[in-house]
């Protein structure tokens, strides 16, 4: 099966790059800098809302704009970094997930496989929990969506 | 007819399928480099020819109705038209193609006097016939497309065509041959329309292959199912409308009325989407699947079957659904492009399904009530 590692794009010049696919996706390419000062902002936010005990909305706010980009890597982890800490200090119910958007459910997600991606940071326990309840009421649809967006948090 | 009709006409899948005129005959690929003709015999259907020119596998049949002419892609690279001699053989005749990637998707336009394939070299290819020379020659439609076209489907203006690419985008584009075409009247989306002028890009923003497109009955729609478990509705002008689902997703759709559409895919049933006051949703599921019949005496059967075979005897894998596996493909079977009665379907479990949605509504209402 050596013929599979093959890369046959190689010599055709007019290959779709990774760029063309995010924009395909109608991804909007942001500067590093402008995404990583918006999280920081929203990361204050979130904050002021955990400590008045708002968890539902601390959420909400978390997942809100997602810093999508292909070189906003520092913005991507600060902001799933938030949203780890928001989803281990709420309590993931069936009636929580239902009452958000079809498109909030979709980026609630990207967040949980992004934080199942790295265990050794964050709680596996605690997001299978929420990927359980999210399953239940977005169905797989939602994860298939996960997998085809180019949009990754 | 009478509702609901299952014939397993392969063990393995049905890449493709497509009717004749009368129904009376199938032509489907089993999987591999045939075309395989089946003739209706009563309840069964028996196979009758089976046309071997291409190389590799068939990914598209389309029977043209009126003049009895079928044509197939393949991943070979080729086309061919075939035609019915008077000693009542297929036979067939090569496309210049000019495409150096597999051919992924065929479809006769409405008038039978072009066809589009669809192809990996990012080119989408309209063919007609070249009087002059005597063959069949192709121009090939380049912008804006990006990647694989995985299907295609004809305007009822017999001009327009839409294509849904692997780029995960759908596009209106104009294939009009000089020569060929006389010139169409204007529609909704454009008044003129040179060979590949654009006449809407769409994209559902979730980045998912798009696996089918289809034109309403008017034309003056555009449907469009992605990877990405979502169906579209785009119009002229740009309007789209997105309907994220719950299932896996849709490989196939067909408009049954210019408010009525059916999708199929990797959830092996088939489903229909309505609109209701300029809203389009989910309606129902039309193969609903039936609660099996559990034997009598469960507790005996349970024990004898962890006896003789080290397992409960409710763990078996058959679905409740007719198809057993993923739906790749549904056609209109009859009624008018207006109001669909009875579509037809086949997949990767070998089955080839007719379905009569009046009966079906019927079955329905009864539930209701």
């Amino acid at each position: 099966m050596s013929f599979r590692s093959i890369d046959v794009d190689a010599l055709d010049e007019d290959i779709l790059l990774p760029d063309e696919l995010f924009a395909f996706s109608n991804g909007i390419e942001i500067d590093p800098e402008t995404a990583l000062n918006n999280v920081k902002s929203k990361e204050v936010e979130v904050r002021n809302l955990l400590t008045r005990g708002d968890t539902s909305n601390a959420l909400i706010k978390a997942i809100e704009n997602p810093p999508y980009g292909l070189f906003t890597i520092e913005a991507k982890d600060l902001n799933t970094q938030i949203v780890m800490e928001v989803l281990n200090s709420t309590k993931a119910t069936v009636e929580f997930v239902k009452s958000l958007a079809t498109e909030q459910q979709d980026i609630l997600m990207k967040y949980i496989y992004r934080g199942m991606a790295s265990p050794d940071l964050y709680n596996s326990a605690v997001l299978l929990n929420w990927h359980e309840k999210l399953t239940e009421v977005a169905g797989v649809g939602c994860i298939v969506r996960v997998i085809t967006d180019r949009k990754a948090v | 007819m009478s509702s609901t009709e299952v014939y397993q006409l392969n063990f393995g899948p049905i890449t493709a399928h497509s009717f004749n005129k009368d129904r009376t005959q199938v032509a489907i690929c089993p999987n591999n480099n045939e075309v395989q003709i089946y003739t209706k015999a009563g309840k069964s259907w028996n196979l009758i020819h089976t046309l071997a020119e291409h190389d590799k596998l068939i990914t598209s049949i389309d029977w043209a109705p009126e003049s009895n002419r079928l044509v197939t892609s393949s991943q070979d690279r080729n086309t061919y038209v075939w035609n019915l001699d008077e000693t009542g053989e297929w036979k067939p005749t090569l496309v210049l193609l000019r495409i150096n990637r597999a051919a992924t998707f065929v479809r006769w336009s409405p008038n039978e006097n072009k066809f589009a394939v669809a192809s990996g070299a990012r080119v989408i290819a309209i063919c007609y016939f070249d009087e002059e020379h005597n063959w069949w020659t192709s121009k090939h439609l380049k912008k804006p497309i990006r990647s694989t076209v995985l299907s295609l489907d004809w305007h009822p203006n017999n001009t327009l065509l839409a294509s849904g690419s692997a780029d995960f985008k759908a596009c209106v584009i104009s294939a009009f041959i000089k020569g060929v075409d006389k010139r169409p009247p204007p529609t909704a989306w454009g008044e003129k329309f040179p060979f590949n002028t654009v006449l809407g890009e769409f994209s559902n923003g979730s980045g998912g292959w798009i696996h089918s497109v289809a034109f309403s009955p008017s034309g003056e729609a555009l449907a469009f199912a992605g990877h990405d478990s979502e169906i579209s509705i785009a119009y002229p002008g740009g309007a789209i409308k997105n309907i994220r689902l719950t299932g896996l997703p849709y490989l196939s759709l067909l408009w049954t009325s210019e408010d009525k559409i059916i999708a199929a895919g990797y959830d092996c049933a088939p489903v229909l989407f309505e609109k209701a006051n300029e809203e389009w949703k989910l309606s129902r599921i039309i193969d609903a699947g039936k609660k099996k019949v559990m034997g009598e005496s469960t507790a005996f059967n349970r024990f004898r079957d962890w006896d003789s075979k080290g397992r409960g005897g409710s763990e078996d894998s058959e679905l409740n659904t007719i198809h057993q596996n993923t739906i790749t493909s549904i056609r209109h079977y009859a009624g008018t492009r207006e109001n669909v009665t009875h579509f037809s379907t086949s997949g990767l479990d070998g089955k080839l399904v007719t379905w009569d949605l009046e009966s079906l509504e019927n079955q329905f209402r009864n539930l209701k009530v």
